[in-house]
């Protein structure tokens, strides 16, 4: 049909702007809204109380009777490379107009030409004549998805006329860096940006974003990891510490992913130019770039091409020559590191809006932006949009039988429910802690912190078998192996140093071949005296949730509810396996999770392992509750931008296919949620005079939101520095019935039942729970953990 | 000449590089021996060989002259600094500036340059523009080397596909007599040497033709014209601009500074981890110790040259490490900066 050619002709549109993949970034064109009837009228809640609020939004406007023609251009006799589609094209400046955007096939222009049909002569280079035929195809809308497509190239054509390096898919100033020399980091602002269509008005979204670079180049990072490794470990540390981080090059304006280090090549090694002949790194890049390469022994980084997900060839790159950018996971780990890289990125709402506002100005100073503005007939509102939010009530804490208030501004129950039984405490009768020498008096001291924190919540804890061993894995799991019995309840190692190794075998054993719960605690934690006791305090409460206890719960008024929550993790190191975490709720008070996950395997899709899951969660709900569940949410985390309209094709008829195979008369009400933490949006409380972040519970269901879907954003959590960032839920299938502001209320209330943090997290609990159990899966034991363990939290 | 011989040549003719690439290779070839600071293309169309040239080290200043604005400015942003340029400055100050106007008229921005590159240019200038050409580039310019390429004439029978002229825009097509003619006239009348040469070389038993580019090197006679006498040549500016890129440099003082600071801080960062560590090694994980051996894989490490006289020995008091300036001077890096 024209529709999808039309698409396609502007997606070589966005490709020739260097954006990387053919992908609908923004999911457009997934209309769910349409098909829940309940949802026709109105998606908005009605709870809590209202809230002024400014977001990072600005109106699109468009002179009235804007539109924007669409032309198919043909060449007689047919003319094949791009370049010279356009170059013949342009010569009729005086025809078309200085406006236009062409991808080689398809013509956008800001005005209709005079007649449906326009042709024009010109003549190649070889004096050849050619007959250019330019034919009215389409008058695009201001709202229509391609017209959306074209603002957006439209965008980044400005953000690149101010000079703004493109660095992935956002723009950035290199002008003025942010140097943080103590670890040769270097900190680029730009800015992220999505026009799109909204509730009401087509909106320019934008958000200040920071690029991290790094001031060395892949060689230098080499030498440093020789120097911290040693020669053994070096090619492992490399392999972990490169494969997957993205690098810049001395010589092009590319960004390539490091997939792989060739240790058998080096700069002296030869490839194969296009035109067939051989050529030594060395020489190539001294012919082409005038760049000497000074160490010959460096080894050479493979980069795999890709094009529509399939490789195409793979390129090979100089460490001398390749900037890293962004964080690898150890320095993510660095806390100093992340310390003072907060400073300058964690910036609080008046600043960052400050910042944005820079970037407007900018656009609005600049008379060539204005001028490409003003020739397509687009302006901007340079003033954010602003309307009402509603911060729903906060949810009370039960804790055996007793109730908590608890500040709802810092969102947090900690100091509420220190010293309080808990709903189901778990007795330690018999359980293992084991110990390196070193480690005696920490783990003595552990001892007695746990002795003292226990009683108040009703845990009765046993002496346990104190086991010291010498600090290797090894004995470690030799231990394991002889001293734990089928009595033991739990394992407590521990462990001098965050070495993954070490971690990773011990959680292995214990999630397969002998599915015991465990806790590790790293030595240095349990060191300082002022804290040990709240350390000890969320040991005990984390051990008694391993082991299967409950520890507060919410007003839950839905009966009969299974909910359930999946989270993805993708390996990017060692086969790239992608590994899906399911939990779903077992008991009424959703106080208990069942839990699975799904290692896929190749050539196969994660949603077929899913679908298994959800059979075996039904199963043991109807176990524990005599009955199946008359109503199943569905939260699922973990889709990827463009990946919507996979979900809602695909894996939601598998879930209703799975739920249809358990019974000819069974028919659950189910809802899911697509819960996305990483989005553009930021909210701002206007509060006395200043920006705020909005307090915890506020919701926003209008404005902001997409016409074409069901969905809402909840700010639940706080944050100490910087904006908080509100989470946005897609419902994408409901045949619940309910309204839109029980959905908004229940996926809230669910933020307070993440049991490894007393207080409010920043998405459901099942979603964390099943982000923990790919991540434990995902990192250290590599394949689905022991049947066992699966009614217990034993992945915290 | 045989007529059926000459066909047959018209089938095999094809140049390994493509003749364009000769040409500019040609130019780079002449950058690497004369080594100019300041160069100029006339006619730099879609910039490729400015593109090019902005790799050659000893270039500071580059600027490109086109009469179509638009084929300058399709890839124009290929001239802009490249973020790790940022990231680390080089050592060289490098300024593009591209200007939209015509090689018959003078504009002070073209003065003070080493090399100018006219690369097939002539053969598109009018009658009109080519009587001026040798007088705003041979007088005004005045450049140290001026290089001028333009097709052989003699040279298109042995083409494919070549009727009258090699591109319908040009305006004549000279043989090497023309071109010789030309060139020695303006040579004499501006004071240069003039040396001739080309790329696209003859096939074997023709080399009568010549070359299939024409090239003519023209070096000036008299020497550099000094400051004084440039600023007798008061004329006002009639190119626009339509776009300019000052490449960061550690030239420029706030890059020095900032590339000073960061390597020092730095590599004072690890030594003070060195020192650090050492302190803590003995109670460190056993399995670590065993992996300290001297290393078999020969990087060549940049801290590990260090040269640390025994007096100037950085040490730890409490929870500071202090580190002599003298040490932080001798680290290669910073070093080479200061």
């Amino acid at each position: 049909t024209i529709g999808l050619q039309v698409s396609s002709g502007l997606q070589d549109l966005s490709l020739r702007d260097r954006g990387g993949r053919r992908r609908d970034f923004h999911d457009l064109g997934v209309n769910t809204r349409q098909a829940m009837v309940h949802v026709q009228e109105s998606k908005t809640g009605f709870s809590g109380r209202m809230l002024k609020l400014t977001t990072n939004h600005f109106r699109l406007t468009s002179r009235p009777q804007w539109a924007l023609y669409q032309y198919h251009v043909g060449y007689s006799p047919e003319m094949e490379a791009r370049r010279l589609r356009s170059a013949l094209l342009f010569q009729h400046e005086d025809a078309i107009g200085k406006t236009h955007a062409f991808d080689g096939t398809i013509l956008f222009l800001p005005k209709k030409l005079e007649s449906k049909v326009t042709e024009l002569f010109s003549r190649t280079r070889n004096g050849e004549d050619v007959k250019i035929t330019v034919t009215l195809t389409n008058e695009l809308p201001p709202t229509s998805p391609t017209c959306l497509q074209f603002y957006n190239i439209i965008f980044r054509r400005l953000l690149k006329m101010l000079n703004l390096q493109q660095i992935g898919r956002n723009y950035y100033n290199p002008s003025d860096p942010i140097s943080i020399p103590n670890h040769r980091l270097m900190v680029w602002l730009g800015f992220t940006s999505s026009i799109l269509q909204y509730e009401e008005n087509i909106m320019l979204c934008a958000d200040v974003s920071h690029k991290v670079l790094r001031g060395e180049t892949v060689l230098d990072t080499m030498h440093s990891l020789h120097s911290q490794v040693g020669e053994e470990r070096f090619r492992d540390a490399c392999a972990k510490e490169l494969i997957g981080l993205i690098v810049l090059t001395k010589y092009n304006n590319r960004t390539y992913r490091i997939d792989d280090i060739d240790w058998d090549n080096n700069p002296k090694g030869t490839f194969r130019k296009s035109d067939g002949s051989e050529m030594s790194f060395v020489e190539y890049y001294k012919k082409q770039y005038n760049i000497e390469i000074n160490d010959s022994m460096q080894p050479v980084l493979i980069s795999q091409m890709k094009r529509r997900g399939n490789v195409q060839g793979s390129v090979a790159l100089i460490p001398e020559l390749c900037f890293l950018t962004g964080l690898t996971d150890k320095m993510r780990s660095d806390f100093n590191m992340m310390k003072d890289l907060a400073i300058h990125t964690r910036l609080p709402p008046e600043q960052r809006q400050r910042e944005l506002g820079r970037l407007l100005t900018y656009i609005q100073k600049d008379d060539n932006v204005q001028k490409e503005l003003r020739n397509w007939g687009l302006s901007f509102d340079y003033k954010s949009v602003s309307f009402t939010g509603r911060v729903v009530q906060g949810e009370k804490i039960f804790q055996s039988g007793t109730m908590f208030d608890y500040n709802p501004q810092f969102a947090d129950w900690t100091k509420e429910t220190r010293g309080v039984p808990l709903i189901r405490a778990v007795p330690v009768d018999s359980w293992l802690l084991i110990y390196s020498r070193r480690n005696y008096d920490v783990a003595n001291t552990l001892l007695q912190s746990l002795f003292k924190v226990t009683p108040s919540m009703g845990i009765r804890m046993s002496k346990p078998n104190m086991i010291e061993v010498d600090d290797r894995t090894e004995t470690y799991l030799r231990v394991l192996q002889q001293r734990v019995t089928p009595d033991t309840n739990i394992v407590v190692c521990i462990l001098s140093s965050s070495r993954k190794d070490k971690y990773d075998a011990i959680k292995k054993y214990l999630c397969t071949e002998c599915p015991i719960p465990s806790q590790c605690v790293l030595a240095r934690t349990l060191s300082k005296p002022q804290t040990i006791m709240t350390v000890a305090t969320k040991i005990a409460l984390q051990m008694n949730c391993k082991m299967g206890g409950e520890l507060w719960s919410v007003e839950i008024p839905l009966k009969q509810v299974m909910i359930v929550g999946i989270d993805c993790y993708h390996d990017t190191v060692s086969g790239k396996r992608s590994i899906a975490g399911f939990v779903a709720s077992l008991n009424q008070t959703v106080t208990r999770w069942f839990s699975r996950c799904v290692v896929q395997s190749r050539g196969q899709e994660l949603v077929d392992g899913i679908k298994v899951c959800l059979q075996t969660a039904l199963r043991n709900w109807s176990k524990w509750n005599k009955c199946l569940p008359s109503r199943i949410f569905v939260y699922r985390d973990g889709v990827g931008d463009g990946q919507l309209n996979t979900l809602v094709n695909y894996e939601v008829p598998q879930f209703l296919d799975c739920l249809k195979s358990i019974g000819t008369d069974y028919s659950p009400r189910l809802t899911v949620i697509v819960v996305k933490k990483r989005v553009g949006a930021r909210f701002f409380a206007e509060i006395g005079g200043g920006l705020r972040n909005p307090p915890p519970g506020t919701v926003v269901d209008t404005v902001v939101t997409r016409p074409e879907w069901y969905d809402f954003f909840i700010v639940s959590q706080t944050v100490k520095n910087g904006c908080v960032a509100p989470t946005h839920y897609n419902v994408v299938y409901d045949t619940s019935q309910l309204k839109p502001d029980h959905v908004q209320r229940l996926t809230y209330k669910l933020c307070h039942m993440y049991y490894n943090w007393s207080g409010i997290i920043r998405v459901p609990a099942p979603c964390q729970y099943a982000h923990k159990l790919a991540f434990l899966v995902g990192q250290s034991i590599h394949r689905e953990p022991n049947l066992m363990l699966s009614d217990r939290l034993y992945y915290l | 000449m045989d007529k059926n011989f000459q066909e047959e040549f018209t089938q095999i003719i094809k140049f390994e590089p493509p003749l364009y690439k000769q040409r500019y290779q040609f130019v780079k070839d002449l950058v690497e021996k004369y080594k100019p600071k300041k160069v100029a293309d006339l006619g730099c169309a879609d910039c490729s060989l400015l593109w090019m040239l902005k790799f050659c080290s000893c270039i500071e200043v580059l600027a490109g002259l086109d009469i179509c604005a638009n084929i300058m400015k399709e890839k124009m942003h290929t001239l802009s600094p490249l973020p790790v340029d940022y990231l680390q400055p080089s050592e060289r100050s490098l300024t593009v500036t591209l200007h939209h106007g015509s090689v018959a008229h003078k504009d002070p921005c073209m003065l003070g340059f080493d090399l100018v590159t006219c690369i097939e240019l002539i053969e598109h200038l009018e009658e009109s523009e080519l009587k001026k050409f040798p007088e705003v580039v041979f007088g005004f310019m005045a450049p140290r080397i001026v290089v001028i390429s333009t097709p052989n004439s003699e040279f298109n029978p042995l083409l494919p596909r070549v009727k009258l002229y090699r591109h319908p825009d040009h305006k004549f097509e000279w043989s090497q007599a023309q071109f010789q003619s030309w060139a020695l006239e303006t040579a004499r009348c501006y004071d240069y040497s003039v040396e001739f040469t080309g790329v696209g070389d003859p096939p074997t038993g023709m080399e009568k033709v010549g070359f299939c580019t024409q090239i003519g090197v023209f070096v000036r006679k008299y020497p550099q014209t000094g400051e004084s006498v440039q600023s007798e040549k008061p004329t006002e500016a009639v190119y626009k601009t339509v776009f300019k890129a000052v490449y960061p440099s550690l030239k420029d003082e706030k890059y020095l500074q900032n590339a000073v600071i960061r390597e020092v801080i730095f590599t004072a960062q690890i030594i003070k981890h060195r020192l650090m560590s050492k302190r803590e090694e003995y109670s460190d994980d056993p399995e670590r110790k065993s992996k300290s051996q001297p290393s078999m894989y020969c990087f060549s490490d940049d801290l590990g040259k260090l040269v640390v006289e025994k007096n100037m020995e950085p040490f730890v008091s409490g929870n500071e490490v202090y580190v002599p300036l003298a040490t932080i001077f001798s680290f290669p890096k910073v070093n080479r900066l200061c």
